[in-house]
């Protein structure tokens, strides 16, 4: 029993927004939906939540078609951020709740403890215009989950966040997976996907490119990474001192940093030669690590471009706005 | 968490409710406390209050203009009686006016013939004239043309000394033709060149005129209505697509209860802020009298009261098409609010809707003048125009029970169509940002959309 997506196909005139979605979310998991600007997240959120109807394939939660389940199932929060500007913040989420179908005192004390929790407690009486950018986004988080859904579904949460607020978000997300809900968010943050799922699926125009979980889509790409430490490294002669290591066959030299360097290593060929090559040399190792490749890595590789890059839509179209493809 | 019932998909009658009250209560008082609402109602109702104290100021300009009335008599006598007892009865002082300081209002003059005294009226050398003639029967009768109508006050005063004139003429004949008959009220009949004047069939004169006026003050409520508040609606939900707060609502609601609780509260909304600006100015006109005694001293009479015809019939008939013709429109509203991404473009989108609320209400205003003609009586079911012209029919003609029933029917039903096509064009509409769709592409979104 999980949240599937089946061979989801969704046209919108000549554009091919969903061609045959297909994936898989377990209960209790959080899960990374990760792709391009444009790859059908939001197009394939929107079925899930029936605010659009597929032109083929299914979702299901439990066994049960999406759409026939009450709305207060999901926990929803839009990559687009609003709330009712000249609203207080607690008439705002107990307006949200009351939607949902929550008593009004059970929402003012889900909100006024998710308020404590988010550190925020002083906002309640105040309008939501008052508040930071970073504010109004965790009361938006707020009323994505004031009425205790059983998945929270989330475009882009940490957009705009800065690092402290990201921490908090993160914690609120293990908080809510302890409490045993679903999460599913789609994000450009590679690192944090990495901190938090379990599992993820990487998209591209409209169907899966990679999916399972981490370790495993990490692995596919059949390379390794290694990253080396020389004593001496981040002299004013580092990169030329580095060039025997780009000269070696099957390594490529992928982040020169002052700290460390990073090499990828060529399917089939063993890490450990490297690690030879630089005793050889005479040079003291103080740092040798072989790892997958980096999520990041991933991504360029399956997607052919970095995670957020300038391959922003357009302003919508008839034939893609409605709903965009995200 | 206790959830309440109706929280399902599938919503029940009471989750439909109790979301659709609740958007509804966010919109009210949304608007209502703000200082901006406040501030816009007190000055409409100041407005609104100058409206209605402007007949009492009108009637103190005409007061204090002399109306001259050209007679023309079969006789001398008939001429100096009327002459005289006119005189007497229109000029008469109110009472505790000091009669060597009271102007007066009216001054008679004797006209050789009909012909001059027509002309006079023509050239405006005169304001009415009063033609009396003298039947076969040796009776009197009374014709007064007047550019007024058949109700006003002059006419009816006239009509009061016609009685007079035709007494004292009938007792001049007594002594000298014993044979003289019994006295006959002389007829009276007045020519209005008033082209407002109604020709209802069987109301009487001051009704239909009192009728005439509240028609035209309910159709322009009417019409001011759907417009202002029928924009409101637009701007509302344009702004919670600017806002991006639709995203939120529209995971939380269905469009329906959304399009239902924005239209009823913002409806609320309207309607306080009608109430605040009617209530003050329709008791001013309710008092119209008392507050003219008090302002202008001596108090002038005769003046009309145009809340008179309002019936209880007619309150429910112009409520009832005041709220459905509101939901109709405001559907039409919400739908194309949520077509565009900026506020500003809510103006241009709803010009179309704005046009045909006007083309309906210019229908029924030309319609009180011709309230049976077949083309009314069409427009008085369609469904667009009928809030308007099935109004006026019911205030001014003769109508059936049955048709407003099927008028009333077509409305709702219509009503019950454009909330379900306005709701796929809401929910296709909300999630459109970016530039405008072309119609088939639109349809092509709106097919598929959860309405």
């Amino acid at each position: 029993m999980a949240l599937v997506v089946d061979h989801l196909v969704k046209r919108f005139g000549p554009v091919v927004a969903l061609d045959g979605m297909d994936f898989r979310v377990e209960p209790g998991a959080i899960f990374g939906f990760l792709g391009a600007n444009g790859a059908g997240k939001t197009t394939t959120i929107r079925i899930v939540l029936d605010l659009l109807r597929p032109d083929a394939g299914s979702t299901t939660w439990h066994g049960r078609p999406t759409a026939e389940l009450p709305r207060r199932t999901w926990g929803y929060l839009p990559e687009e951020r609003g709330l009712y500007p000249r609203m207080a913040v607690m008439d705002q989420l107990v307006f949200f709740a009351g939607l949902h179908g929550v008593e009004r005192d059970d929402a003012r004390r889900t909100v006024h403890e998710w308020l404590e929790r988010l550190q925020l407690p002083e906002a309640a009486r105040r309008r939501t215009d008052e508040l930071s950018k970073g504010n109004q986004q965790k009361i938006q988080f707020i009323a994505a989950i004031v009425h205790d859904p059983e998945v929270l579904i989330m475009d882009e949460p940490f957009a705009g966040l800065d690092p402290v607020n990201s921490a908090i978000l993160r914690a609120a997300f293990l908080e809510m997976r302890s409490r045993g809900k679903t999460l599913i968010f789609s994000t450009h943050q590679m690192d944090t996907v990495e901190a938090l799922c379990e599992s993820i699926v990487i998209v591209d125009r409209g169907r899966v490119v990679v999916g399972g979980a981490v370790r495993d889509v990490k692995r596919t790409s059949g390379r390794q990474v290694v990253r080396i430490a020389l004593d001496g490294d981040g002299r004013a002669d580092g990169p030329e001192r580095l060039a025997w290591l780009d000269a070696l066959p099957g390594v490529r030299v992928t982040r020169p940093g002052a700290d460390y360097v990073e090499l990828t290593v060529a399917r089939g060929l063993d890490p450990q030669t490297i690690l030879r090559a630089a005793i050889e040399r005479g040079d003291p190792v103080t740092h040798f690590e072989i790892a997958d490749p980096s999520l990041e890595e991933i991504f360029i590789e399956r997607i052919g471009i970095r995670p957020g890059d300038s391959d922003e839509l357009g302003p919508a179209t008839a034939a893609t706005a409605a709903p965009l493809a995200s | 968490m206790t959830v309440l019932p109706g929280a399902g998909r599938r919503r029940s009658a009471i989750g439909f409710r109790r979301n659709a009250l609740l958007i509804a209560r966010r919109e009210y008082l949304d608007r209502v406390p703000t200082r901006t609402f406040l501030a816009a109602t007190v000055v409409l109702a100041v407005v609104a209050v100058g409206l209605a104290l402007a007949p009492i100021a009108l009637r103190h300009l005409e007061r204090e203009t002399v109306v001259r009335i050209g007679i023309v008599a079969p006789d001398d006598n008939v001429a100096k009686a009327s002459l005289s007892l006119l005189d007497g009865y229109l000029n008469a002082p109110p009472q505790g006016v000091d009669p060597a300081t009271w102007q007066k209002p009216f001054a008679l003059v004797e006209e050789p013939d009909q012909a001059t005294a027509m002309s006079g009226l023509s050239q405006r050398r005169l304001t009415s004239v009063l033609v009396i003639e003298r039947g076969t029967d040796g009776g009197l009768s009374f014709t007064f043309h007047t550019p007024e109508s058949a109700a006003s006050a002059v006419a009816q005063r006239v009509g009061f000394g016609s009685v007079g004139v035709g007494i004292l003429d009938w007792q001049a004949q007594l002594p000298s033709n014993s044979g003289v008959g019994q006295f006959h009220p002389p007829a009276y009949a007045v020519v209005s060149s008033d082209p407002a004047a109604p020709s209802g069939p069987s109301f009487d004169p001051q009704l239909i005129a009192n009728r005439s006026i509240l028609a035209t003050v309910l159709i322009v409520l009417i019409f001011v209505t759907l417009t202002v508040y029928g924009m409101w609606v637009a701007t509302s939900v344009a702004a919670e697509k600017s806002t991006r707060v639709m995203e939120l609502l529209i995971s939380a609601a269905t469009p329906r209860e959304l399009l239902v609780g924005k239209v009823v509260g913002v409806g609320g909304a309207g309607l306080t802020q009608y109430a605040g600006i009617i209530i003050p100015a329709a008791l001013v006109v309710l008092f119209q009298d008392r507050i003219a005694g008090l302002l202008l001293s001596p108090a002038p009479t005769g003046g009309e009261a145009p809340l008179d015809g309002l019936t209880l019939p007619i309150l429910a008939a112009f409520l009832l098409f005041f709220i459905l013709g509101f939901l109709l429109y405001a559907l039409l509203y919400a739908a194309a609010g949520s077509l565009v991404s900026r506020q500003e473009d809510v103006q241009q989108l709803a010009l179309p809707l704005s046009l045909v609320s006007m083309a309906s209400y210019i229908a029924a205003a030309i319609g009180l003048s011709s309230i049976g003609s077949p083309l009314v009586v069409v427009l008085s079911f369609v469904p667009f125009s009928s809030p308007f012209v099935m109004l006026a029919r019911v205030m001014l003609g003769r109508v059936e029970p049955w048709e407003i029933a099927l008028s009333v029917a077509i409305l709702v039903g219509t009503s019950g169509l454009i909330l379900v096509l306005a709701s796929r064009i809401y929910a296709t509409g909300v999630l459109l940002y970016g530039q405008r769709p072309g119609v088939l592409a639109f349809l092509r979104a709106a097919r598929t959309a959860i309405g």
